[in-house]
């Protein structure tokens, strides 16, 4: 049997992710409370976990230094890399959102919007035939229109919280948001039936 | 932007010794093969119009380099090997020589929109098979890739093999018009199967379908295939029986293991018609190469005939060859004013026996015992013993 090297992400996705492995049968380490690992071993099954920065997973797994993956949508429409999206895991669910100061307009000499996605926002706004300035940040984005920065922002939204509490309403919703499960093309075929035998077990076990 | 002094353009890179070497020996092996299997070798520009090459290559417009001509004409680098031939085929070669089997080691350019690291400039080496339509001739490429991959040593090498026609008339069999075919053919290429069973799901097939359709998506042999064969069909009973011969050809070449037949595996390149095949190995995380039959290609440059071939990319090869034990490194002679000739006479005589000699007048070295720690063997003349 091949070792199969998962990349997962960092933070809130993961619980979710482990969990919907080991309910699919797999025999994992129980506690990972070490977060500062970044290689974690499954011996028993023959599965390596890389920890990486959500945004990361998808790189690695391109250049197929992880076999698989479990990426957002958002970072895959994001990042556009050339990897195999297998399956819907239903877990994570949130949509990406464009928001800003409730009964606002656009300046219409030059709207700014702020995001941490500023592929997804361009293409958003493209579409919709307006001409915007993006401005990216790496966090907080809510400030933005606080402090007069942008005139929208657009962000993961998942419950609404962050957003209610820092003054600001929803526009437009662009795109709803998932985690999937994704492959390294080369990989993919190399290692076809562990892939496949973890996409079938996971499809059971996902959110539907 | 200021540019650095030592700077290159993006995805340029300077080849080092060592990589040039490993490049030399790979392209003398792959040559060899290519030329043995009645392949004759053949240059093209590295320049060509933007209106013919550059559009027909089937290569994104933003992974052009294009330059303008003192003509202003629109120029590109060019991005592929197999319309440059194509291109030659159709305006020089005559049909009588037909099927004209012809091989390049060539570089090509391709712009990166990601990190500055990826190569826009790589080495490429295939084949084109022009003017025979027959499986022989797809048999014929998908093997010599194989034997090339085999002699490099690439490690647990694997082909995948569709079908563009077949799977084609199998979607219209689905009752898929044109527009649904497209977007289906988009989401394979784009290998995103979450997206391929979502459109799947929302197309009104025939009930009861749905899943026999999902698991296209699925198939590994050709066992897998029949389920979506209607045999009633002249065209998909022909094309089915003719990779069953295929397959039996490939066997006999001892590649039944190396070999998945995937339905599904369609290439981004839309001027494929009929076989289109990938090739893998260990050590690269990106494919090695590919290839296919590509009759709609020729058709452009106005010429009714059949086409396959395949093209090897020559950085992924490096990086799935195992590494290998260093051969013999070379011999160097440190000589003095009064022992010049003799050194030359010993170096001579060392170079006739196949021995790489580097002559070096000792006191211009500056730091001798590092220098004479880059050669395995080491022969003082210079007045110090021998080490």
């Amino acid at each position: 049997m091949d070792e199969l090297t998962i990349a997962m992400p960092k933070g809130r996705i993961f619980e979710e992710a482990y969990e919907l492995l080991v309910n699919a049968g797999y025999d994992l380490p129980k506690e990972l409370d070490d977060s500062r690992k970044l290689i974690v071993e499954a011996p028993n099954e023959k599965i390596r976990f890389i920890l990486a920065k959500p945004m990361d997973v998808p790189v690695y797994v391109e250049h197929g230094v992880a076999d698989v993956g479990i990426a957002g949508k958002d970072v895959m429409l994001e990042l556009d890399r050339s990897v195999h999206e297998l399956l819907d895991l239903g877990i994570s669910q949130c949509y990406i959102a464009t928001a800003g100061l409730p009964n606002t307009e656009m300046n219409p000499m030059t709207p700014r919007i702020a995001t941490k996605y500023p592929q997804i926002a361009s293409r958003f706004y493209r579409g919709k035939g307006e001409q915007v300035e993006i401005i990216e940040l790496n966090g907080s984005i809510e400030l933005a229109p606080m402090i007069g920065l942008a005139d929208r922002i657009v962000d993961i939204v998942s419950t609404g919280k962050t957003l209610k509490e820092n003054g600001l309403v929803e526009y437009d919703k662009i795109v709803d948001i998932t985690s999937r499960l994704i492959a390294n093309p080369v990989s993919y075929r190399l290692k076809q039936d562990r892939i496949q035998e973890l996409v079938e077990k996971l499809r059971k076990q996902a959110v539907k | 932007m200021t540019i650095e002094m030592f700077e290159k353009p993006l995805g340029m890179r300077d080849d080092f010794p060592f990589i040039a070497k490993k490049k030399t020996e790979l392209r003398a092996k792959g040559t060899k093969i290519m030329q043995q299997a009645g392949y004759d070798l053949l240059q093209t520009p590295t320049l060509e119009y933007y209106e013919t090459i550059g559009k027909i290559s089937a290569i994104p417009d933003n992974a052009l380099f294009k330059l303008l001509d003192n003509q202003g004409e629109t120029l590109v680098l060019r991005p592929d090997m197999t319309s440059p031939i194509a291109r030659v085929v159709a305006s020089k070669l005559l049909k009588e020589k037909m099927p004209v089997r012809l091989a390049y080691y060539s570089n090509v350019f391709r712009a990166q929109k990601r990190e500055g690291g990826r190569p826009a400039e790589f080495e490429q080496m295939g084949v084109e098979l022009i003017g025979d339509n027959s499986l022989y001739a797809d048999a014929e490429v998908i093997i010599l890739a194989s034997t090339i991959l085999k002699e490099l040593e690439v490690e647990s090498s694997r082909i995948v093999v569709g079908h563009t026609r077949l799977l084609q008339s199998i979607l219209m069999e689905f009752g898929l018009d044109d527009r649904q075919i497209e977007i289906v053919r988009e989401a394979l290429v784009s290998k995103n199967s979450v997206k391929f069973e979502q459109i799947v799901e929302g197309l009104a097939i025939e009930e009861g379908k749905t899943e026999s359709f999902k698991a296209l998506n699925r198939s590994k042999t050709l066992e897998d295939w029949k389920q979506w064969i209607n045999f009633s069909n002249p065209e998909q009973a022909a094309l089915y029986e003719e990779m069953l011969k295929l397959q039996k050809i490939i066997e006999r070449n001892g590649l039944s293991g190396s070999v998945t037949y995937d339905l599904s595996f369609v290439s981004h390149m839309t001027y494929y018609t009929g076989l289109v095949f990938e090739f893998y190995g260990a050590g690269s995380g990106f494919p090695l190469g590919n290839g296919g039959r590509y009759d709609g290609l020729m058709k452009q440059f106005g010429l009714h005939v059949g086409a396959t071939g395949f093209g090897l990319r020559v950085d992924r090869l490096l990086e799935a060859i195992a590494p290998k034990q260093e051969d013999a490194a070379d011999t160097l002679i440190l000589f003095g004013e009064e022992t010049e000739q003799q050194a030359h006479e010993q170096a001579q005589e060392l170079r006739e026996k196949g021995v790489h000699v580097t002559l070096q007048y000792a006191p211009a070295v500056q730091a001798i015992e590092e220098f004479a720690g880059l050669f395995r063997e080491v022969i003082r003349l210079d007045g110090a013993l021998n080490g």
